[in-house]
């Protein structure tokens, strides 16, 4: 099913299949905090390896060869953020394959949970941006640990005809505006909330900050509380949102921007002044995989690095893909329609902040909790 | 042969001491449950306990006894506050729950006559679907585009909607006394139901106005029922997380949701672990309370 028909269908009920996902994988987390030993993922057989990864990324289109060469997708689970899923994989859940993006590789690698992947296995591996595979962290000792395959940026999704005035002036401090108290929403996450955050409050390195641009974030944070509707777990509660109105502007990644334009709302992205936060998500081998389904996972991990589905992604998600030769096959308009400045990821990646790696996230959880608390 | 007659006597004698032994036929009996009490719930206690006394250290667990869990626990504000108005939340839930069931369950068990289990299983109806869904048709409700404000708009009586209806402390309030219901009125009807009716008739005869039957002989009857109401909505809602998280809005975390961003985004378990253990000895302090408090009431009336 195209992912527009979906959201089409769903349209009319509120309770969207994402908010139930959402919903469920709650559920889950809240069963493997109980120290259970490993649990089966629900759905297809067992022959099929266990896939965890974002809300949406699971769709068939996304992987069409596998399903061609095995005939039905592998198992799935959703995580609606990584700190989710490692404290999943840390409560024994066993995945075979994992899509997190780079900037949590880093911790994932210490905690040992990474297998080096032999790329010679991936038929398209040649094909991928050089850029991407050597993205710093993703890296150790010649042996690759990540397999980029999604990048995108983290901005503002707002509405034009609410907010006119930062139509010429495009900036993270509109969620920062008193004007729209109430009708703003920011990420409940770190590297997409409180980041934001530590760019609008000017940090050097938002990723690594000191002490005292530490304090100058929270005291941005504690600024813009009052004026934070809810703070989104999953993109449709933003989209539908910002849909009737409830909300001026909210932090989103871009394929909420094509998802609600291709449904003829009046949104805009953001190019931020301060500069758009830009990602690269892709594929990890897990040591405990199941090393009987270790063809089955290269199978997976080739399947989703194809042009096809590439050429889905950039269309139907507004996402650049992994795959340079997809680009080739979208034409430069629908492109440049879907906010797309370049064909190639230096360019995009390079414009923006690069999300790596955050120096002492407990600290930074700690005092997201604390503002959350009223501190 | 001679095999056979020595096992033959040992079940012999093994029967005659479980036949002779009480705590041995009492804990026999009682194995299935026992087992499963100790595996389920005792270990995983001494399990979250043994953790609260940890530290964690990036990934790993420092595994030496320390208080130091415990010692931030009441020198950051933030773990006090936020416990105490997760209890302040469900104390306000357990009142409205128990006040709204009340009247419904007095309904089937004094008015209802025939058909009573129609009615019961009526009640429960909207129990069948899962909590996540009660909770979700919530929002519906109270959403900005919401049943009640579309249901308001359409009737003239707004222009706007009113955005104070959800993403609130109130919200959770609401969600929560719908939620839980169902075991607040089970309870009560079955106290209620209880009564012999008899004792009503003489309260009347004895020129007691119906008010004051109420409060000085079914009241005090259904306390029971009462007591077992409040206690089971207020135990398990003090650690609620997913109703907080899905119609709180931003100020709405309770205690729940800072134990799961310990042991999610924060990794930190043991402190997760200690939070928990001192939310458990808080809400086990005020049941204690509480019955207290209603058993020197039931004591006065009497």
């Amino acid at each position: 099913m195209n992912k527009d028909q979906l959201t089409e269908k769903l349209a009319t009920g509120k309770m969207t299949r994402r908010q139930f996902n959402k919903a469920l994988a709650s559920l889950g987390a809240t069963m493997v905090m109980m120290p259970m030993g490993s649990r089966m993922a629900l759905g297809a057989s067992e022959d099929h390896p266990t896939v965890m990864t974002w809300e949406g990324w699971e769709i068939p289109e996304l992987h069409g060869d596998y399903i061609a060469k095995h005939g039905e997708s592998p198992n799935i689970a959703i995580f609606a953020d990584e700190e989710e899923a490692f404290a999943k994989m840390r409560a024994g859940f066993k995945v075979d394959i994992t899509q997190p993006c780079t900037y949590k590789i880093p911790m994932w690698y210490d905690a040992g949970i990474l297998q080096p992947i032999d790329t010679s296995r991936l038929s398209n591996w040649p094909d991928i941006t050089p850029s991407l595979k050597t993205i710093p962290g993703t890296v150790y000792d010649g042996k690759q640990y990540f397999i980029p395959t999604d990048w995108g940026q983290t901005s503002v999704l707002y509405r034009p005809d609410l907010a006119p005035e930062y139509v010429d002036n495009e900036t993270w401090g509109i969620l920062w505006d008193p004007k729209y108290k109430g009708r703003l929403s920011m990420s409940d996450s770190l590297v997409d909330g409180v980041m934001v955050a530590a760019i609008y409050s000017g940090a050097e390195n938002p990723f690594d900050m000191t002490d005292a641009e530490m304090a100058k974030t929270r005291a941005a944070l504690k600024e813009q509380l009052p004026l934070i509707r809810f703070y989104w777990d999953s993109p449709t509660e933003v989209e539908q949102a910002l849909a009737s109105g409830e909300l001026v502007a909210g932090t989103t990644w871009n394929d909420s921007y094509a998802t609600m334009k291709s449904e003829g709302h009046n949104v805009a992205y953001m190019s931020p002044k301060e500069g758009a936060m830009t990602w690269v998500c892709g594929f990890c081998i897990m040591t405990d995989h199941d090393p009987a389904k270790i063809d089955k996972i290269y199978d997976y991990i080739d399947a989703y690095m194809s042009v096809e589905t590439g050429v889905y992604e950039i269309t139907e998600y507004g996402y650049g893909h992994g795959n340079a030769k997809a680009f080739e096959q979208v034409d430069p308009q629908t492109l440049a329609a879907l906010g797309f400045t370049s064909s190639n990821p230096d360019d995009m990646l390079g414009s923006g902040i690069f999300q790596v790696a955050m120096a002492n996230e407990p600290a930074l959880q700690a005092m997201f909790d604390e503002v959350k608390a009223g501190y | 042969m001679n095999n056979a007659v020595t096992l033959s006597e040992t079940r012999l004698k093994l029967r005659k001491l479980f036949l002779k032994s009480e705590p041995v036929r009492g804990y026999t009996l009682l194995s299935p449950t026992l087992l499963a009490m100790i595996f389920g719930l005792a270990m995983p206690l001494v399990v979250l306990f043994t953790l609260s006394f940890w530290l964690q250290e990036y990934l790993d667990f420092i595994r030496t006894f320390s208080l130091a869990n415990y010692l931030e626990f009441f020198q950051k504000p933030i773990y006090v506050k936020v416990l105490l108005k997760s209890i302040r939340i469900s104390g306000m839930v357990t009142i409205a729950t128990v006040l709204l069931a009340y009247p419904m369950a007095y309904f089937i068990a004094f008015r209802v006559k025939s058909n009573k289990l129609i009615w019961l299983i009526l009640i429960t109806v909207p129990f069948w679907t899962s909590y996540l869904l009660r909770v979700f048709a919530w929002k519906i409700m109270l959403g900005y585009n919401g049943v009640i404000n579309s249901g308001l708009k359409s009737l003239g009586f707004l222009t706007e909607p009113l955005a104070f209806l959800l993403y609130n402390p109130t919200s959770v309030v609401i969600t929560l006394a719908h939620a839980w219901a169902a075991f607040a009125i089970l309870p009560i009807y079955v106290s209620l139901e209880k009564i012999d009716r008899s004792l009503l008739e003489a309260g009347r005869d004895l020129g007691e106005s119906a008010w004051m039957t109420f409060l000085r002989v079914t009241l005090p009857l259904s306390l029971p029922g009462v007591i077992a109401a409040s206690l089971l909505v207020f135990i398990p809602t003090v650690g609620d997380y997913v109703t907080p998280s899905l119609v709180g809005g931003p100020r709405g975390i309770m205690i729940g949701n800072l134990i799961q961003s310990m042991f999610g985004q924060s990794q930190n378990w043991p402190m997760g672990a200690a939070i928990s253990v001192m939310s458990m000895f808080t809400v086990a302090a005020m049941i204690g309370l509480f019955l207290w408090g209603t058993h020197s009431y039931r004591k006065r009336v009497a």
